[in-house]
């Protein structure tokens, strides 16, 4: 070809340029800047001082919207569970046919919540308050009404808003008054513990913080991180990372807004992972008091409405309540309606719990797990299960090899 | 072949650029490897009925794609109306009419329902005149019945009219029509012809591509004859009659050494002739220069040679043609 | 004669490529009427697309969605709550709902194809009918053609979507009780409101059909059979809606432009999520922005030959 056609060619080619040049140079005019005003510097804190300072936050109102998405590593089973429902309503007699066709929704749920992505909008303003998780064509509600002492949880799939109510007569600003002075009476009676314990004088808020963080480090190392933005708010970020190898864990991350002190997200890494498990931030906020009408909710009519009362426990009944947990924490096997307790091994990030096996559908759990010398596991990016076939099973922040370890010491325990 | 178009191209024409209504220079059109158009230097005058001639296959309707903007050249310029295509493609468009390689319409629109719809895609035309426009068009190329008709109900001679129609919605400098008679019968043939007398009769420059050898003789002042991609000759009809080797004469006379004499005295090369009879027939060739047959013969007579039989003969265009692209034409009308 | 030959020359000093230029002056034609003329050729494009039988045949299939979703629970009866399609087990309290439920049916499948149709065929279609070489020599400017085009095809979006949910409302209103309108949220809106919520979910359905008009736009230039890029359109709707319910390819379902098709939803909450209607006209309009411009590159080169 002669070098003219050539140069015809090439021209050519050059035309395409503004295809992907244009789109390309949009996107850069876009997220260049947002990254360039990424660059965040709040004034420096330290740990004791950001904890502090979060502490004291005192937002009483704000609106927006939070994401939050898993990446547990569990595979897709939202279209199993709805085989094995469709399976358990074939060949199960009609009977239980309600049971079966409840519990994989239940167990969807469960799933969903492991594996995918919400979005839900929060409206707090002083004692109203009210959650909206938004669903892909449905929505779930709950609306919380503190000075009314009453609240709704609203289900569109479902079609169902259960009203929950105090019971009539009991007073919130007397309930309310009731809390704080027991909180005062836990408070004196923490502080007449410390102070025997410790023989010394009480200690300041800022010396209890200190001794609490202290007592953290031995198994945490806490950080503050580089300064950040969540929701387009200047953060700070409390970093916790354990000083163990025996866990999944990698890191846990706070952002507390810079202005105010609230919490803004949240966040779980496991060990060497870039993305974090488990996250839990406002992708948008305001500090402004949100328009009353969010905290307004009358059922329609199409929505089947059930009243519950949730009864107050008097003061005597708590005390009651108290008494029975602490007996079953002594006596570790005296438990009663056959309600399992726990065995803990270890302590820190890498305990291991141990429970008997509850009765569990068989062949979900194959599907689930995957066999180990003598058990079966299900392996999370955070959490491990091990399920022993003699019938324990045994759940941790651990990798799989720990709690294989404990499962033979516990076996060699019994076995002796 | 010597072939290049240069070879027969009117001087004065080519170089009086101002008036030429279509000129290219070089333009060339490759698809992939294979070369449709080659170099091709166009010189359509205006005022013009250029006929653009060759056999199908030849590169005409990809000429007539990029002097219209709808190809792009591979290299070589032209110019419309005195205009570079396609960079100056909103001015010079509005002011030529085209037919290219058949018309073509909606078929769920009406007649004149597409008419209007070409004339809305030209951002200059006014919309308030559009209906009277589109209705003058049709009466004018005798559509006016079957203006409400879906085009998909048209005969093919209706829509070579419709196509027409179409292209005479403005006033235009130029009408560029592909083949217009293609497909059509001969009452059709004869009705398009004289529509496009009628436009040349209004001044227009019109350039019509034909595979036809008699409808350009019929209908065209100028022609160029297209060949394997290549414009083999072009120039005004005449030009191109003359082009095809000098004219011979031919004398029957009892007289032929005088003959013989008086045509070499007039420049004339005379064959040497064989005495088969007492009437010798003297065959000479014309030089290019020649001398008005009238001219031959007032000087054959003034010496007293007695011309019995006296003719000037020509190769015919056809056979110029078949020279020149080394094919023949069809000659039907 | 002499008015014309200066702005020829006016034309020829014009650094215009094959793309649009401005107007000339003349005696004959309007001396400065782009816009106009733009307005003009749209006008004639939707007038032409909507006097074509196939436009009205979509529509009219698009209408027996909500026609025969109403038809068959008049007859059936309702389902039960959290049963079939959302919005389904509403329409026998609120016949209100048989638009929104048909919208619900006609997202994934009948609309995509409808859109397919119109978009892919926009330069396809007049290349098939060879129409497309009279347009450009008329002329109708290459860039100006493709952006009448989009245009219509974009009414065509809207046409779709009205006729769901006008047709299901009305239908819904002859055939069943209405009454106040039942929000996601649970609680309720008078019937007015609720009646413009549902032109706004026709509105946002429409928009979210925006990016998929420009694909197949796009396509539409590529080939000159006009089947060829319906189908691939239509199919690439489907092929995005796929991977779309792939949770292993979640990290790539934030840039599918099917991404936000079904969050018409949130405009049916209390208080209206108005975000998702930002986001997702980003969205699309991201599409736009990437498959117009890949549309005016093909087409302002392509070779004319149809």
């Amino acid at each position: 070809m002669s070098p003219r056609t050539d140069g015809r060619l090439r021209s050519r080619a050059l035309l395409w340029i503004p295809a992907v040049a244009v789109p390309a140079a949009i996107a850069a005019a876009v997220i260049v800047p947002m990254q360039a005003s990424a660059a965040v510097d709040l004034p420096d804190k330290t740990v004791a001082e950001l904890l502090e300072f979060a502490s004291t936050s005192d937002v009483e109102a704000f609106s927006g919207t939070i994401e939050q998405t898993s990446e547990l590593g569990i595979p897709d089973l939202a279209g199993l569970t709805g085989a094995m429902g469709g399976a358990g309503s074939g060949s199960a007699d009609a009977g239980a046919r309600g049971d079966d066709a409840a519990q994989p929704a239940d167990l969807d749920d469960l799933i969903s919540l492991a594996t995918g992505s919400h979005t839900a909008n929060v409206y707090v303003d002083g004692s109203l308050a009210r959650l909206q998780v938004l669903d892909q064509l449905a929505e779930r509600n709950v609306y919380v009404d503190g000075e009314a002492a009453e609240g709704w949880f609203v289900d569109s799939e479902t079609k169902t808003a259960t009203h929950v109510v105090l019971p009539e007569g009991t007073d919130p600003e007397q309930l309310g008054a009731e809390a704080e002075a027991h909180a005062d009476v836990s408070a004196e009676e923490a502080r007449a513990r410390i102070e025997a314990e410790t023989g010394a004088p009480l200690p300041t808020p800022e010396e209890l913080l200190d001794r609490a963080l202290a007592s953290l480090d031995e198994t945490t190392e806490v950080t503050v991180g580089t300064d950040a933005r969540v929701a387009g708010r200047e953060v700070y970020e409390l970093v916790l990372e354990p000083r163990t190898d025996d866990t999944l864990v990698g890191s846990l991350r706070f952002a507390v807004d810079g202005e105010n002190g609230m919490p803004l997200a949240a966040s779980i890494s496991a060990r060497g992972a870039d993305e974090p498990a488990f996250r839990v931030a406002f992708s948008e906020v305001s500090f402004e008091a949100p328009d009353t009408s969010v905290f307004e909710f009358a059922p329609s009519a199409d929505f089947t409405v059930t009243e519950r009362e949730i009864p107050i426990p008097t003061e005597q009944e708590l005390a009651e309540w108290r008494a029975g947990l602490e007996a079953k924490a002594g006596g570790a096997h005296s438990g009663e309606q056959g309600v399992p307790s726990p065995i803990v091994h270890g302590d820190g990030w890498a305990t291991v719990v141990e429970l008997p096996l509850p009765s569990v559908d068989a062949e979900m759990l194959d599907s689930l797990t995957r066999a180990v010398d003598g058990a079966r596991v299900l392996e999370t990016s955070l959490l491990t299960v091990l399920i022993t076939d003699d019938g324990r099973v045994l759940a941790g922040a651990v990798p799989v090899e720990r709690l294989v370890e404990v499962a033979a010491a516990g076996a060699a325990d019994t076995g002796r | 072949m010597s072939g290049r178009a240069g070879t027969v191209v009117d001087d004065a024409v080519a170089d009086d650029a101002a008036d030429l209504a279509i000129r290219t220079r070089g333009l060339t059109k490759r698809f992939r490897s294979q070369v449709a158009v080659d170099g091709l230097d166009l010189a359509v005058p205006r005022g013009a009925v250029y006929g653009f001639l060759g056999p199908n296959g030849s590169g005409k309707t990809t000429t007539i794609r990029m002097l219209l903007g709808l190809v792009r050249a591979t290299a070589g310029e032209a110019e419309v109306l005195g205009s570079p295509m396609p960079r100056a493609i909103d001015a010079v468009l509005p002011r030529v009419g085209a037919l290219v390689e058949g018309p073509a319409f909606s078929p769920y629109l009406t007649g004149a329902q597409n008419l209007r719809r070409f004339d809305a895609a030209d951002r200059h035309s006014i919309g308030s005149t559009r209906d009277t426009r589109v209705a003058e068009a049709l009466e004018r190329v005798g559509l006016s019945h079957a203006a409400a008709k879906k085009a998909h109900a048209y005969s093919l001679g209706m829509k070579q009219r419709l196509g027409l129609a179409n292209a005479l919605l403005m006033p235009r400098d130029l009408l560029v029509l592909d083949e217009p008679t293609n497909g059509l019968d001969p009452q059709g043939t004869r009705e398009v012809r004289a529509l496009i007398r009628s436009f040349a009769a209004d001044g227009t420059t019109v350039f019509v591509s034909s595979h036809l050898l008699a409808e350009v003789e019929q209908l065209c002042t100028h022609v160029g004859v297209m060949s394997a991609g290549r414009l083999v000759a072009q120039g005004t009809l005449e030009e191109l009659r003359r082009s095809g080797g000098r004219a011979r004469v031919r004398v029957r006379t009892p007289d032929a050494p005088a003959a013989r004499r008086v045509l070499a005295g007039l420049g004339i090369e005379v064959e040497s002739g064989s005495a088969a009879s007492d009437l010798e027939v003297v065959v000479g060739t014309l030089p290019d220069d020649e001398e008005a047959p009238e001219a031959i013969v007032a000087a054959l007579v003034a010496e007293r040679v007695r011309v019995r039989g006296f003719a000037v003969e020509r190769a015919s265009l056809e056979q110029r043609f078949v020279e020149l692209t080394g094919e023949g034409f069809d000659v039907v009308a | 004669m002499s008015s014309r030959e200066a702005d020829a020359t006016t034309g020829a000093a014009r650094d215009a490529d094959l793309a649009d230029a401005g107007g000339t002056t003349d005696t004959v034609r309007r001396p400065r009427a782009a816009a106009s003329g733009t307005l003009r050729l749209l006008g004639n494009e939707l007038a032409t697309l909507f006097t074509r039988w196939r436009t009205w045949a979509m529509l009219g299939a698009l209408a027996l969605i909500p026609i025969l979703i109403g038809i068959a629970i008049r007859i059936a009866g309702g389902s039960s709550a959290g049963r079939g399609p959302a919005f389904l087990d509403q329409i026998t309290g609120n016949g209100l709902f048989v638009g929104i439920a048909a919208m619900t049916v006609a997202i994934p499948l009948f609309l995509p194809l409808t859109i397919g149709v119109t978009a892919g065929d926009a330069i396809a279609g007049e290349a098939s009918h060879g129409t497309l070489r009279y347009l450009l020599i008329a002329p109708a400017g290459r860039i100006r053609l493709l952006v009448v085009k989009y245009l219509a095809a974009a009414a065509f979006c809207l046409a779709g979507t009205l006729t769901v949910v006008v047709l299901g409302t009305l239908v819904g209103w002859l055939l069943f009780p209405i009454g106040p309108v039942t929000l996601l949220s649970g609680d309720e809106i008078p019937v007015g409101e609720g009646l413009l919520r549902f032109l706004a979910v026709a509105a946002y359905v429409a928009v979210s059909l925006l990016g998929l008009s420009a694909i197949g736009l796009f396509l539409s230039t590529l080939t000159t059979v006009p089947i060829g890029a319906m189908a691939a359109t239509s199919i690439l709707a489907v092929v995005s809606q796929i991977v779309g319910a792939i949770p292993q390819l979640e990290a790539l379902h934030p840039w599918l432009f099917t991404d936000r098709w079904l969050d018409f939803a949130d405009l049916l909450r209390s208080p209206p999520v108005w975000d998702s209607f930002a986001a997702n006209a980003l969205l699309q309009g991201a599409y736009v922005l990437v498959f117009g411009t890949l549309a005016i590159t093909r087409f302002v080169t392509r070779d004319v030959l149809s």
